[in-house]
């Protein structure tokens, strides 16, 4: 068990391109805390994984594990375990002898080898495959030798490199349950890297958005979702992501509005100050999908904003309806109920709740963040 | 059961016909090939059961008695053994040095960036492009000038430098195919580079290195135009010379010469049998998805 530190950690790889694939990233993961590393292909956050479990130079700024720093330390030695995408079993090896492997190098008693391999196969539902090698394995099983392995070794921190995104759906679903149920029993330190944000939201104690080689935003799933940093992260969570709408602020008797030629919203949220000093410059206007209806008489006597256009899909998924509208400030996406009766190609207005406006700086994409606590998402507290 | 079929009997048939025609051709042309190949080697495997006077008599014939006293003269009385051991030394020496030598450079080649890793493949691919009887005059004044000349070890260095870069070149091919991850997993359960290359890359390099094992066994074995130049002594002759010495101005002792074909063959097969499992056997099937 370990805390987890990195301090203005950067990665350049030599050649022509002299661009950070990991730009001064600044975090702390907590002693038994489950971290995902969030972000599109390329973010960098594979990399960062890989400078922790000492695969990858680290070129300038500090790494520290149980707070000791390992820049210099080599893989080997710093007790770590990682689960890759690939799996990486050793082909010509047995289950057994892939999992017992690492253990053998650390030149454990035969008997410990025996009674942790026997007991990582019983908690994973190894045992009938210990004589299997990997390739008469299925995808699943192969996850779970790949699994068992980093456990087998009881490491100070755990690390994932996208373990899941080889999997089918179903099996992917019952994974990230036995990893979370994994993580529940071990209490161990994990750091996690994925694109899929399903799995950061539903396994993460925290979560640390990347974009471009930078930390975007880190905190816990739902903060993040609920306040998102910039428009990067408001429109990387969620799905469909979030609306975004260049707008301008005007003030009149009533206060600040926020409005263009599709959208026109009361901000509740916001100070008057703070409004002030945005007005200053262009601004955009988030919305979430979910947040967006059909009829004005749902919000009762709530301050509402509205969203006009002309419908160019609409998309029933089942369980809900998707609706693409086109506006004048470009596309927008509603999620609906099932049972809502719009054609293609109609003009509709769209309607939400004031408190569910989200305000962005138009020039940098930071958020404006709200003076006053968003009712829509009770027991949320405001951004700091 | 399978699904109803829409076609009648006499669609299928015109539908089989072209079928059938294709793999009677396929067939016709394996077994041309193996009459081809196969061919040589019985005809020779009569002769050397035969003596010498038969076969100018005949040299098609089956053999009327099988002459067997011809195998035990050859490696008795005309010193097919010292040639067979001599053989057997070098080419076993050489090709143990050139695996485990390719391998580990192959390997790193494959797996490590260096400065001048690719000028250092490239090099090795330029030997194999150029023939290797360019580098004979100069191999052979190396070995005069370092007293190996007429040495079996002098001879076995040569072997080495001759089948190196194409080892290397063979291995370094599926050494780079193999996947970065395992060499991660395996740093990370507290491997180091030189351990990671004997559990990792040669076990799963196995169909690779019984290829090249292979290839250099029979290329060497058979190795003729650099044994016989850097060799003079009787003594120290391998068996393609060896073999060549029943071969007289005026005389061929054809009888002789192909039981001692035979028996140097015999080795070729084994080597074959012993390993082309291996080679067939893809290894790294389900090392990652």
């Amino acid at each position: 068990m370990a805390t987890v530190t990195l301090t203005n950690i950067c990665k350049r790889y030599e050649g022509p391109s002299s661009q950070l694939a990991v730009d001064n990233v600044n975090l702390d993961i907590a002693d038994g805390e489950f971290m995902v590393l969030l972000g599109p292909s390329g973010c960098g956050k594979s990399t960062t994984l890989r400078m922790i479990a000492g695969l990858e130079s680290i070129s300038s700024g500090a790494l520290s594990i149980g707070g000791t720093q390992m820049n210099n330390i080599p893989a080997k030695d710093r007790d770590i375990a990682m689960v890759f995408q690939s799996y990486a079993l050793y082909p010509h090896m047995s289950v057994a002898e892939n999992l017992a492997f690492g253990l053998r190098r650390r030149n454990f008693p035969g008997a410990e080898i025996d009674r942790r391999v026997k007991s990582v196969a019983g908690t994973l539902g190894l045992e009938p495959l210990l004589a299997r090698k990997p390739h008469a394995l299925s995808g699943g099983q192969r996850q779970r030798v790949a699994l068992g392995r980093a456990m087998v070794r009881e490491p100070v921190v755990f690390l994932f490199d996208e373990p899941l995104s080889n999997l089918d759906a179903a099996l992917r679903v019952n994974t990230r349950n036995e990893l979370i149920r994994q993580h529940h029993r071990l209490r161990s330190t994990m750091v996690y890297v994925t694109h899929d944000q399903i799995e950061a939201m539903t396994m993460g104690t925290r979560i640390c958005v990347m974009n471009g080689g930078k930390v975007a935003q880190v905190g816990k799933p739902l903060d993040v979702y609920w306040q998102p940093a910039d428009t990067f992260v408001a429109r990387f969570l969620g799905s469909p992501p979030m609306n975004l709408f260049p707008a301008t602020l005007v003030s009149d008797a009533a206060g600040y509005r926020a409005q263009n030629e599709a959208l026109a919203t009361p901000l509740g949220l916001w100070d008057q100050q703070t409004l002030a000093r945005a007005s200053a410059g262009p601004i955009t206007v988030g919305v979430r999908a979910e947040d967006l209806h059909l009829n004005r008489e749902a919000f009762g006597t709530s301050s509402l904003g509205k969203v006009s256009g002309r419908t160019v899909a609409v998309e029933p998924l089942g369980a809900e309806t998707l609706l693409l509208i086109e506006t004048p400030a470009g596309e927008c996406t509603a999620r609906l109920p099932r049972s809502i009766s719009v054609q293609p190609d109609e003009n509709i207005d769209l309607f939400f709740s004031a408190d569910a406006a989200y305000l962005f700086e138009g020039a940098t994409g930071k958020a404006i963040f709200n003076d006053k606590p968003r009712a829509l998402y009770p027991g949320q507290g405001l951004a700091q | 059961m399978s699904p109803p079929s829409m076609m009648g009997p006499r669609d299928r048939g015109a539908v089989q016909m072209p079928r059938l025609l294709g793999r009677a051709a396929l067939a016709a042309v394996i077994l041309a090939y193996t009459v081809y190949t196969i061919g040589p080697f019985l005809w020779l495997a009569t002769m050397s059961v035969r003596t010498t006077e038969e076969i100018s008599r005949d040299h098609y014939a089956w053999p009327k008695t099988f002459h067997w006293e011809q195998f035990h003269q050859a490696w008795v009385g005309s010193n097919f053994a010292t040639y067979f051991w001599n053989s057997a030394l070098v080419v076993v020496a050489a090709v143990m040095v050139v695996t485990l030598v390719g391998a580990a450079a192959a390997h790193a080649l494959a797996r490590y960036r260096f400065r001048g890793n690719r000028l250092v493949y490239a090099v090795l691919f330029s030997s194999i492009v150029f023939p290797p009887q360019i580098t004979l005059i100069s191999l052979y004044q190396i070995l005069v000038g370092y007293n190996l000349y007429n040495s079996l070890f002098g001879l076995t260095l040569v072997y080495i430098s001759l089948q190196l870069p194409l080892t290397v070149y063979l291995l370094e091919g599926f050494f780079s195919r193999i996947p970065q991850d395992l060499f991660d997993a395996a740093k990370i359960d507290g491997y180091g580079d030189i351990e990671i290359f004997f559990r990792i890359v040669l076990p799963i390099g196995m169909p690779a290195i019984s290829t090249a094992l292979i290839l250099n066994f029979i290329q060497l074995w058979n190795e003729f135009l650099f044994a016989v130049v850097l060799i003079t002594d009787p003594e120290k002759r391998t068996l393609p010379i060896g073999i060549r010495s029943f071969m007289g101005e005026n005389f061929q002792d054809i009888g002789m010469i192909a039981a001692g074909v035979m028996i140097s063959v015999v080795p070729v097969i084994l080597a074959y049998i012993f390993f082309s499992e291996k080679l067939i056997r893809g290894m790294t099937a389900g090392a990652v998805k």
